[in-house]
C-alpha cells in the first residue's frame, strides 16, 4: 500500500486514467488509446507527477487543454480531469454536441454538485449523448503534491487564495466565504486521498481557525452519512487511535519574517533567486552573438532553460535541503565519480584493442565481451547521469551568480544573527546605504526583518531608515503595512520566537579548492547554518509533543470523529503524536518546508518514525511575497 | 483464444499476414499439445490470462473517487420522462457506429503484441531453466521460430499502419493526425522493447547453453570413452552396479539369454552413444546458430525499429511545456511587432517630413511664380 501523499494521488490519477479500473500490469495489457482532456487545475495536478512518457505509457495518445479548439476525433474514448466550474460544464456540453469523442469518462477534481450534473445530462440528453457518457467520477484531488512530504493548493490563479486576498482591507465576507470553501475543499481533498480523519489543531481568532472550523463540519458530515463515506475503507477500529495523525492549521500572520528571510539551502534558494515552479527551474541565459559592439541597441538574446527537479534525481533529493556550498561541493565530487567512470569505459574500449568494432575481434574475447555489453548497458545511466550533473552545474552556477551579484551571503549572515540576537558585525544603515548590496527589495526585505526581529526602534529611527531606503530606492509601502500589523499583533516577545539560531562562518577556500572545484567561491562565505527552529516549527513541536508553549496552549482543538462537537479545547489524547500535517493558510514557502523536515529527522528515533508533511495554500516567494505586502501597504 | 480471435476478425478484411500469423499460431497451439508435458506449457498460459481477470473484479481498497455514473443516469432518465413524458425511444444506439479502418488495425495489433509477449514470458520461463536434464529444445526452438515470425509480421503490419495514417492524413484534423501518429509511434515503441527482450532471452539461452555445455564435459565420459580403448569401457559397463540395476529392471528373462553376445552387443550399445553424442552435438551447434542468427536478425530490426522511434522524437516533457513555449512564443512575437511598429512610426515622421518640405516648396512655387 502506498504510503506518502504524492504516491496515492500518483495511483489515483493511474486508475482515471485506466478508466476508473485498478491498473494491471503494463506490458501484457493490449493497450487502449485514449484522449486526456484537461483544465489549468488539471494540467497543475499532472503536471509534477506524471510525465508525458508515462502518460503515452498508459496509451494516452493526445492531451489537450478543454479550453483550447480542440477537432473531432470520433473514434477515440476521451477522458476528462476538469474542476466542477461552470465555464468547463459548458464547454463539456459544447463538446457533446460537437459529438467530439466515442465517448466520454468525466472526472472532476472535486465534487460535483447535482445541480451542475442535472445541467449535463440535460445537454446530454439534448444532443443524443447519454449513452456516450460512459462513466462520471469525483475524483477528490484538488490539490498538487510537489514532494512526499510538500503539497500546495494551487498554482495559476493562485491570487485568489493568497495572503493578499485574505488579509485584504476591503474583503467582503462572500468573497471570504469563498476563499475558505476553496480551501477547505482542497484540503478535505487531501484527507480523502490519504483516508484519514486528522485531529485538527489551530489558533484562535484569524484565518485559520475558519478553515478548521469548516474542514471539522466538512469531515463530521462525511462520516455521519456511513453509506457514502469516504472514509470507509480504514480498517480496525482501534487502530487509528494510536496512528491519528494531526492536523495543524496556522495562519501566515504568525510568523511573517520566514517569508522574507534571505535563506542558503539549495532548493530554498532556487525558489527565492531563481524560478521554481511546480518542481520545475527556469533558468534565462544570456546568450552572446559574439561582438555586439557595432549594434548597443540591440539587446543580448535571453533563453530561458528549463529543468525538472523530480524525485528520481538522486542529487536533488539529498542535497535539496543542504546549504548551498556544500551542495557545490557535491555536485563537483558527483562529476570526478561520473569522469572516473566514464574514464573506465574509455579503458575498456582501449583494452579490446584497435579493431574496436571488428565482429570477429570481440567474439574471440568472450570474457570481454560481457564487459562491453555490461558497458554498454551501463552507458545510458551514465549519459542520464550526466545529465543530472549537468543540469546540477547550471543551476548551482546561475545561483551562484546571483549570489555574488546581490551579496546574498551578506543579508543571510545579517538576517540570521537578528533572529538570533546576534551582535551584528555592520550596521544595518551601512548595508542599506551600500549601494552595491543586493536589489532594493533586498534592502526592504532586511529592514523588515529587522524591524519584526531586531531590537525595538523608535518612530524616529524608523523614519531615518525610510529615508535611507527611499534614497536607495526602494518601494516603502510594505513597510508601512508591516508597521500597522506590528501594532496590531500583540507579539509575544521575539526573543523566543526566533531561539536557538546561528551560524558560524567557516574558510571557505578549505575544502573547495582542494578538490579543484570549479566554482569560483571567492567573495562567498561558505556559511554553516546550525540546527534553528523557526516559529512554526516550534508549534508544531509543542503540539505533537503535548509540551506546554505559551503561544501554542490556548489552541483550538476538534475531533471530526467524536459525535458531539464541542468547543473545548482540552487535547484527549494524551500520547505523542508520530505524523503531522501543516498546513499554512496565506502561502508558505521552502525555508519552512526545510525546517520543518529537519525537525521531524531530528526527532525520528529507529523505532519512532516521526513524518510531517507540509501544506500550504500557495507556494511564493520573497519578491512575491513582498509585492502582496505593498499591495496592502498601498490599500492603506 | 483462437475462437474469440477469430470472431472479433471475422468482420474485418484480414491482411494477408494476419493469416499467415493465425495459421502459425495454430500450429504452435498444436504443437504445444502433441509435446512431451504438455500440462505446463498449457497452464501457464492460462496463468497469464487469469490474473488479468481476476483483478478486474477486485475492487480496489483504498478507492478515494466516488462513482457517480449511476447519479448521473438516474438524473439523465427522470429529465427524459419530465420532458418527453415517457418517450424514450429518442435515443438511438451510437454505441455501435463504425470504427475506421485505422482504429481497427490498431487495435487488432495491439492485441497481438499482448499475445505475443504472453508467448515471449513463456519463453523466458523456458530459457532460463538451467536444469541440464530438462531442456526443450525442441520446444524452444519452435517458441523462437514462432515469436520471430510474429514479430516480423508485427513489423510489417505497423509499417502498413503507417502508410494508411499517412494516406489518410488529408481526411482529418490535426489532432485526429497526432492521435494516429502516437499511435504508430506507441505501438513501434512497445514492439521495440519487445524485440529487445526478446534478444536479452535469446542472449539468456545462448549463455545457458554454454553453460550446459561445460558442466556436461565436466561430469560426462564422452573424452574418457572415446579415448579409451573398448575393453576398459567394457569392464566399466560391466562393473556398474547401477546399470546392471537398471538393466535387470528393464526385462530380467533377456539378459540371462543376452549374456553370451554381450561383448559385441557393449561395442554396438557404445558405437551408438558415441553417436547419438555425435548426433546431439550437433544439433546443439545448430541451435547455437540459429539462435545467433535470429538475434542478428533482430538486432537489425531493433536498430530499425529505434531509428523510427528516434525519428519521431519521442518527448519527455510534461504536459505543461507547451504552454510555457507559447507564452514565450507569444511575447517573443510582442516584441517583434513592437519594433515593427517602432520602425513604422520612424517611417511616419520622414514621410510627414518630406511632405512638409513638398509643401513648403510647393506653397513658395504658388507665391513667387504665381
Amino acid at each position: 500500500m502506498a504510503t506518502s501523499l504524492q504516491e496515492k494521488q500518483i495511483n489515483a490519477l493511474k486508475r482515471m486514467l485506466n478508466f476508473n479500473q485498478p491498473p494491471t500490469k503494463a506490458t501484457n495489457a493490449e493497450p487502449q488509446w485514449k484522449v486526456l482532456v484537461y483544465d489549468r487545475f488539471g494540467q497543475d495536478i499532472i503536471s509534477p507527477l506524471l510525465t508525458v512518457k508515462e502518460l503515452r505509457d498508459f496509451g494516452v495518445t493526445l492531451h489537450v487543454s478543454l479550453h483550447s479548439d480542440r477537432d473531432p476525433i470520433p473514434d477515440v474514448p476521451a477522458i476528462y480531469f476538469v474542476m466542477p466550474t461552470d465555464d468547463n460544464i459548458q464547454r463539456i456540453c459544447r463538446d457533446f454536441q460537437n459529438q467530439l469523442y466515442e465517448s466520454y469518462y468525466l472526472n472532476f477534481i472535486s465534487a460535483v454538485s447535482r445541480q451542475k450534473l442535472e445541467d449535463l445530462a440535460n445537454s446530454a440528453i439534448q444532443s443524443n449523448a447519454v449513452q456516450q457518457v460512459a462513466k462520471v467520477f469525483d475524483q477528490n484531488l484538488n490539490f498538487i503534491s510537489l514532494e512526499n512530504e510538500l503539497f500546495t493548493l494551487r498554482h495559476q490563479a493562485r491570487e485568489s487564495i493568497s495572503y493578499y486576498a485574505i488579509n485584504k482591507g476591503d474583503v467582503k465576507d462572500t468573497e471570504m466565504e469563498a476563499i475558505m470553501d476553496s480551501i477547505v475543499d482542497s484540503l478535505f481533498s487531501v484527507f480523502v486521498t490519504l483516508s484519514i480523519v486528522p485531529i485538527i489543531r489551530c489558533p484562535r481568532g484569524n484565518a485559520a481557525e475558519m478553515v478548521a472550523e469548516k474542514l471539522d463540519k466538512k469531515l463530521r458530515e462525511n462520516l455521519r452519512d456511513a453509506r457514502n463515506s469516504l472514509f470507509s475503507s480504514e480498517g480496525v477500529p482501534g487502530q487509528f487511535n494510536f496512528q491519528r495523525p494531526l492536523l495543524v492549521i496556522l495562519d501566515r500572520n504568525l510568523d511573517l519574517a520566514t517569508m522574507l528571510h534571505h535563506t542558503w539551502t539549495y532548493q530554498a534558494l532556487g525558489h527565492d533567486v531563481l524560478d521554481l515552479q511546480l518542481n520545475r527551474m527556469e533558468i534565462e541565459e544570456v546568450i552572446d552573438d559574439g561582438p555586439t559592439m557595432n549594434s548597443p541597441a540591440r539587446k543580448p538574446r535571453i533563453k530561458k532553460k528549463t529543468y525538472d527537479l523530480s524525485s528520481k534525481d538522486k542529487i536533488w533529493m539529498s542535497q535539496k535541503g543542504h546549504p548551498f556550498p556544500e551542495v557545490a561541493e557535491a555536485v563537483q565530487e558527483e562529476l570526478n565519480a561520473y569522469r572516473q567512470e566514464e574514464g573506465e569505459v574509455k579503458k575498456l574500449k582501449a583494452a579490446l584493442g584497435l579493431e574496436g568494432e571488428d565482429d570477429t575481434a570481440i567474439s574471440m574475447l568472450s570474457d570481454n565481451t560481457a564487459r562491453l555489453t555490461s558497458a554498454v548497458t551501463s552507458l545510458p545511466e551514465l549519459l542520464e547521469k550526466k545529465r543530472q550533473i549537468d543540469m546540477h552545474m547550471n543551476i548551482a552556477t546561475a545561483l551562484l551568480e546571483q549570489i555574488k551579484a546581490r551579496k546574498l551571503d551578506t543579508y543571510f549572515e545579517t538576517e540570521e544573527k537578528m533572529m538570533s540576537k546576534a551582535a551584528l558585525n555592520k550596521s544595518l544603515m551601512d548595508i542599506i546605504s551600500d549601494p552595491e548590496a543586493g536589489k532594493p527589495e533586498d534592502k526592504v526585505r532586511l529592514f523588515i526583518i529587522a524591524l519584526i526581529c531586531g531590537p525595538p526602534l523608535t518612530e524616529a529611527e524608523i523614519d531615518q531608515y525610510c529615508v535611507a531606503l527611499q534614497a536607495a530606492n526602494c518601494d516603502i509601502s510594505s513597510i508601512q503595512y508591516v508597521r500597522r500589523w506590528k501594532s496590531y499583533t500583540k507579539l509575544q516577545a521575539p526573543s523566543s520566537q526566533y531561539a536557538g539560531g546561528g551560524i558560524s562562518s567557516t574558510s571557505m577556500f578549505s575544502s573547495l579548492l582542494s578538490k579543484g572545484s570549479q566554482f569560483v567561491m571567492e567573495g562567498v562565505k561558505n556559511l554553516v547554518v546550525k540546527g534553528h527552529n523557526l516559529p512554526t516549527t516550534r508549534i508544531v513541536d509543542a503540539l505533537m509533543e503535548l509540551k506546554s508553549l505559551p503561544d501554542a496552549d490556548d489552541f483550538h482543538y476538534f475531533d471530526p470523529k467524536l459525535l458531539r462537537a464541542d468547543a473545548s479545547s482540552v487535547p484527549r489524547n494524551k500520547s505523542p503524536f508520530q505524523e503531522a500535517y501543516v498546513f499554512m493558510v496565506g502561502g508558505g514557502n521552502y525555508i519552512e518546508f526545510q525546517n520543518l523536515i529537519d525537525y521531524a529527522k531530528s526527532k525520528s528515533a529507529p523505532g519512532m518514525q516521526k513524518r510531517i508533511v507540509y501544506g500550504c495554500s500557495d507556494l511564493v516567494n520573497a519578491a512575491q511575497f513582498l509585492n502582496q505586502l505593498s499591495q496592502l501597504g498601498q490599500e492603506m | 483464444m483462437l475462437a474469440r480471435r477469430r470472431r472479433n476478425n471475422s468482420g474485418s478484411d484480414r491482411l494477408q499476414q494476419q493469416v499467415l500469423h493465425s495459421s502459425l499460431e495454430q500450429q504452435w497451439q498444436s504443437n504445444s499439445t502433441i509435446s512431451n508435458p504438455p500440462t505446463e506449457v498449457s497452464l501457464s498460459r492460462q496463468d497469464c490470462l487469469s490474473p488479468q481477470r481476476q483483478e478486474h473484479l477486485l475492487i480496489h481498497p483504498d478507492m478515494t473517487c466516488r462513482d457517480r455514473s449511476n447519479e448521473f443516469l438516474s438524473v439523465v432518465k427522470s429529465l427524459q420522462s419530465r420532458q418527453s413524458n415517457g418517450v424514450v425511444a429518442n435515443h438511438k444506439n451510437r454505441a455501435l457506429h463504425i470504427r475506421s479502418e485505422f482504429t481497427q488495425i490498431a487495435k487488432r495489433i495491439g492485441k497481438d503484441l499482448a499475445n505475443t509477449f504472453a508467448k515471449l514470458e513463456k519463453l523466458t520461463i523456458l530459457a532460463k531453466r538451467r536444469a541440464l536434464f530438462d531442456d526443450k529444445p525442441v520446444e524452444i526452438q519452435e517458441l523462437t521460430y514462432i515469436i520471430k515470425q510474429d514479430i516480423n509480421s508485427l513489423n510489417e503490419q505497423i509499417a502498413q499502419l503507417q502508410q494508411l495514417a499517412k494516406s489518410q492524413r488529408a481526411h482529418y484534423g490535426k489532432h485526429q493526425q497526432t492521435h494516429s501518429n502516437t499511435v504508430v509511434v506507441a505501438l513501434q515503441s512497445k514492439l521495440a522493447t519487445m524485440s529487445n527482450n526478446f534478444r536479452q532471452v535469446l542472449e539468456v539461452r545462448t549463455e545457458n547453453l554454454k553453460h550446459q555445455k561445460t558442466r556436461r564435459e565436466q561430469f560426462s565420459a564422452s573424452a574418457v570413452t572415446s579415448t579409451m580403448p573398448p575393453s576398459a569401457y567394457q569392464g566399466h559397463m560391466n562393473g556398474s552396479v547401477l546399470l546392471q540395476d537398471e538393466a535387470s529392471h528393464i526385462g530380467n528373462g533377456e539378459i540371462a539369454i543376452d549374456m553370451s553376445g554381450s561383448g559385441k552387443g557393449n561395442l554396438q550399445n557404445q558405437m551408438q552413444i558415441i553417436d547419438e553424442q555425435d548426433a546431439y552435438i550437433q544439433s546443439r551447434a545448430d541451435t547455437m546458430q540459429n539462435i545467433e542468427s535470429t538475434i542478428v536478425e533482430l538486432g537489425s530490426i531493433f536498430q530499425q525499429l529505434a531509428h523510427m522511434v528516434k525519428e519521431q522524437e519521442e518527448i519527455v516533457g510534461r504536459i505543461d511545456h507547451n504552454v510555457d513555449d507559447a507564452s514565450q512564443n507569444i511575447e517573443a512575437a510582442h516584441t517583434e511587432i513592437l519594433k515593427y511598429f517602432q520602425s513604422v512610426t520612424s517611417n511616419r515622421w520622414l514621410m510627414i517630413k518630406i511632405f512638409g518640405v513638398l509643401m513648403v516648396f510647393f506653397i513658395i512655387f504658388i507665391v513667387f511664380m504665381a
